[in-house]
């Protein structure tokens, strides 16, 4: 068991979760406010490995889900929170013993960690990704054997909705429709499993992999050593199938933002400054999807790209790309859950309309073979 | 402007008051015809009387002959870092049921808690991005909250409403309200400080109420001092994007000077160059300022930052500050005549007259290499003509690497770009810069921060969520450009000088589809006095 006890480590983590967050997953700044209120409230946040948890234990992924330009109006409300977890332990008929999140990317790190910490409530250190997806149904949780429903949605107002679906992708296409007609924001009780579903089909050791990440990324810049080869060393792990790759180093010169079928599409441009043609460009769906130096895919989804600021390693969002900034690209593999055939048929790149089979970072890039300096 | 608007375009008296220096210019037209520089006081008005007559007597002006004064100052943002003259705030947010899990000011430092307080109030009522509310304005709570106040010794007031751009009129509503119970309380409206991101406009809100009683005694002083020389020209401040605000718009919103100090640099080095786009560097005693001229105006930053310790989100221009000026303090890490240089980052500032080699002092400052090396000529060269060529071109390499990098942070592509360098500490730089394509050094670049202050414009911005689906996007964005137009006239803008110079669409994720945040300002000539 692990206590979360100070504001550092709360600010790390959230660094770690906007990392993990592959772009996408919403500016973390409002989840870590609350966690930090908490703590300022004597209130600490408890996270508990699956393995300690007893298979009969009820389990239940509690996301905020909506827009991330309406979460930083709306922001969160305790009352609301502790209103669905009443509701959910009357809803599932029973009393929750654990939360986990449903996407380590982003905010919805956070908002187990507070929730739990207001209440009394251990948070597991896993989620259902070990990055951030746009629907419900990419999760190793909903791919294995845990379906989103019964599900129960809440606003701030007093709506309650419960949700009963056929399929896991209905489930999402409820949801986000009951999102909209609710101010694009509300939160919900989701995926509820036993402890050992939870053993099973988690992305393990996500919460203390932000604390890491977000902790070595801080170290290293207060010791003035290079902080993306730093983390880099650390990332690269291949005997815990842990691939890290340094993909581009350069500056952005085009950020293109398009609004298509109500999702954000993009793509950034990126020069090392030798040419007038842009050699780097990551695809953006919400999240970063695919990178591809001079045309060639290096790292593609569900592997995770990770875009940082060039001096501080600062990673930053899809919504924080902009024109002249220089940054380093970084390729990180995906947990091994997630890259097996059953998950790939849920997030693989065909599913986000990328025309290219999955190949792992480590084989795009074997090690003795950078993409760019 | 018609030939017959330019010939009564009169004497412009421009001011800046910065941390260590007072600068002024006179400028006639276009040009400027002369210039000083004193030390700021304390009490500010008694600097600029000091330099406001300096420079009238170089220029041959009368005070009564200035037909415009415009001051810039980082008084307040100054004062807001180091916790000066705060006054205390109380917080009125309306947004419950919404948002009680973080309250205004969770992450404060507590410093700044000590100097203004943490009163604050969550009343019901608010809106949704779409503009529709999502609960009532709880008028009564409001009420309760201003006689609460009334009992404290709290006379600030920052409201904040969510969605406010979108729904500025539940926070004048408010206000109505709290006015009615305290008519002497100053009041800041989020929606007139800040952009979409609740902490962050609350924030700038807040900050602004803090800044109310000092800015109404600088602005006091300011023109008391200008009465006692005998100028009646109107008075204007500098606002962070470049342009002009009444002095009466000052006292409402001290935020929006915040950063004018390092934008009228940019804005000045621009002019006196004729540059639209470049690099401006300012180098001052301590720091340099690296900032980018696009189309005339500073770049500004995209993403919210930290003033004091606060995240907030009023627009400001992306200035990088690096620490190297003229009285940077040169060290040597090892010995003998390979021992590398290591400059500051700590400097002599203003004490370079006592500290510097070259002025009898004992430490060893870049001014006093530049001296040494020809670069310029002041104090005793004799008092640093021990120091070796090697060890004199090992400071000079490191001083233009430092100014190298930053500059190629700045850029935004690796074409080569033109350098204004302005600044006293201009005088550091010898050589040709690697990346940059021309350095220019314009005369009176020492006062480019009054001259910025004095060719100002006036704006008006707009900043708001339309409905492209409802309205279509022409005739939305035609809505959005009219409103930034009368922004602009409302700010004093001469009608048929206005133009609008950005517009900004952002479509918003993960909305309906149609919602678009667009970002427009519209600047325009100051009205001339008769």
């Amino acid at each position: 068991m692990q206590i979360i006890e100070t504001d550092q480590d709360i600010q790390d983590m959230a660094r770690g979760a906007v990392f993990l967050g592959s772009g996408g997953g919403g500016d973390p700044y409002v989840g870590e406010l609350y966690l930090r209120r908490q703590r300022a409230e004597g209130r600490h946040a408890r996270v508990v490995k699956a393995a300690e948890l007893p298979d009969d234990a009820f389990v239940v992924s509690i996301a905020g889900v909506g827009a991330p330009t309406v979460l930083v109006e709306h922001l969160v409300s305790t009352t609301t929170l502790l209103r669905l977890l009443e509701a959910s332990e009357k809803f599932y008929g029973r009393k929750i013993d654990a939360l986990i999140s449903a996407e380590i990317g982003g905010a919805n790190s956070m908002f187990p960690l507070a929730l739990g910490a207001r209440a009394g409530i251990p948070v597991i250190d896993g989620d259902g990704m070990g990055r951030a997806f746009p629907h419900l149904e990419m999760t190793t949780f909903s791919v294995y054997g845990c379906p989103v429903c019964p599900s129960l949605l809440m606003d701030d107002s007093g709506n309650v909705v419960q949700v009963y679906a056929t399929s896991d992708r209905t489930a999402e296409d409820i949801v986000r429709a009951t999102c909209a007609s609710l101010g694009s924001m509300i939160y919900g009780a989701f995926y509820p499993m036993s402890g050992k579903q939870a053993k099973a089909l988690a992305v393990h050791d996500t919460i203390s992999h932000t604390l890491e990440i977000g902790r070595r990324i801080r170290k290293a810049r207060e010791s003035q050593t290079d902080p993306i080869g730093d983390l880099l060393d650390f990332l690269d792990q291949p005997a815990e199938h842990r691939h890290a790759r340094r993909l581009f180093n350069g500056r952005i010169v085009d950020v293109r933002h398009e609004t298509r079928e109500g999702w954000h599409w993009g793509e950034a441009l990126i020069n090392s400054g030798r040419g007038e043609e842009p050699e780097f460009s990551i695809e953006i769906q919400n999240e970063y999807l695919v990178a591809r130096h001079h045309g060639r895919t290096v790292t593609v989804v569900p592997d995770l790209i990770a875009v940082v600021d060039a001096e501080s390693a600062e990673p930053l969002t899809a919504e924080m790309l902009s024109y002249g900034q220089r940054v380093v690209v970084i390729g990180y593999s995906a947990a091994p859950i997630m890259r097996r055939p059953e998950s790939l048929k849920v997030f693989g790149p065909r599913m986000f309309g990328i025309n290219e089979d999955f190949l792992g970072v480590e084989q795009l890039l074997p090690a003795h073979e950078h993409s760019a300096p | 402007m018609s030939q017959a608007r330019a010939s009564r375009a009169g004497l412009k008296l421009g001011i800046d008051v910065g941390g260590t220096n007072t600068d002024a210019v006179v400028m006639a037209g276009d040009t400027v015809i002369a210039s000083a520089k004193r030390l700021t006081t304390r009490e500010v008005g008694e600097g600029v009387m000091g330099v406001v007559a300096a420079v009238l007597e170089s220029a041959g002006v009368r005070p009564g002959d200035l037909s415009h004064v415009m001051v810039g100052t980082t008084q307040f943002i100054n004062a807001f870092v180091q916790r000066r003259d705060l006054q205390p705030v109380a917080a009125l947010r309306i947004s419950l049921p919404k948002t009680d899990g973080i309250p205004p000011m969770v992450a404060w430092p507590a410093d700044l808690i000590e100097a203004v307080g943490e009163r604050h109030y969550l009343i019901g009522g608010g809106s949704f991005y779409d503009g529709k509310e999502y609960a009532p304005l709880d008028i009564e709570a409001v009420r309760k909250a201003a006689q609460d106040i009334a009992r404290s010794d709290v006379r600030s007031i920052a409201i904040t409403s969510n969605f406010a751009p979108v729904r500025p009129d539940i926070e004048i509503e408010a206000a109505k309200i709290v006015a009615s119970v305290l008519p002497d309380a100053d009041i800041t409206l989020s929606s007139e400080v800040g952009g979409l991101g609740l902490i962050d406009r609350e924030n700038a809100a807040l900050i602004n109420a803090s800044l109310r009683e000092l800015s109404r005694q600088v602005v006091s002083s300011l023109k008391q001092a200008f009465a006692r020389i005998g100028v009646t020209a109107p008075i204007y401040l500098s606002q962070n994007d470049g342009t002009l605000v009444s002095t009466d718009y000052a006292t409402r919103f001290p935020i929006v000077t915040c950063s004018a100090g390092p934008t009228n640099s940019l804005r000045g080095a621009a002019f006196l160059t004729k540059m639209q786009d470049a690099i401006v560097i300012d180098i001052g005693g301590t720091t340099s300022d690296f900032g980018f001229l696009v189309r005339g105006f500073p770049r500004e930053t995209a993403t919210p930052h930290h003033i004091g310790g606060v995240r907030t989100n009023f627009r400001m221009p992306d200035v990088l500050s690096v620490a190297l000026g003229g009285g940077t303090l040169v060290r040597f890490q090892g010995d003998g005549p390979d021992a590398a240089p290591r400059l500051g980052p700590d400097s002599v500032g203003y004490q370079l007259g006592e500290r510097a080699l070259v002025f009898g002092g004992s430490e060893l400052t870049t001014t006093d290499i530049a001296v040494r090396a020809g670069q310029c000529d002041i104090g005793d060269r004799e008092r640093v003509r021990h120091i070796d060529e090697r060890t004199t071109q090992a400071v000079l390499d490191a001083i233009h690497r430092r100014i190298e990098d930053a500059i190629d942070q700045m850029k935004t592509n690796s074409k080569p770009v033109p350098v204004v360098l302005v600044g006293g500490g201009h005088v550091l730089i010898s050589r040709e810069l690697r990346g940059v394509s021309q350095v220019h050094r314009p005369q009176h670049a020492e006062v480019a921060n009054a001259v910025g202050a004095a060719i100002a414009l006036v704006s008006g911005r707009v900043d708001k969520i339309y409905d492209f689906a409802a309205l279509g996007r022409e005739a939305a964005l035609a809505q959005a450009r009219r409103e930034a137009r009368e922004s602009a006239l409302a700010a004093g803008a001469e009608p048929d000088s206005i133009e609008v110079v950005d517009v900004v669409e952002l479509p918003m994720t993960h909305m309906k589809t149609g919602a678009v945040q667009v970002k427009v300002r519209a600047v325009g000539r100051l009205v001339d006095a008769a």
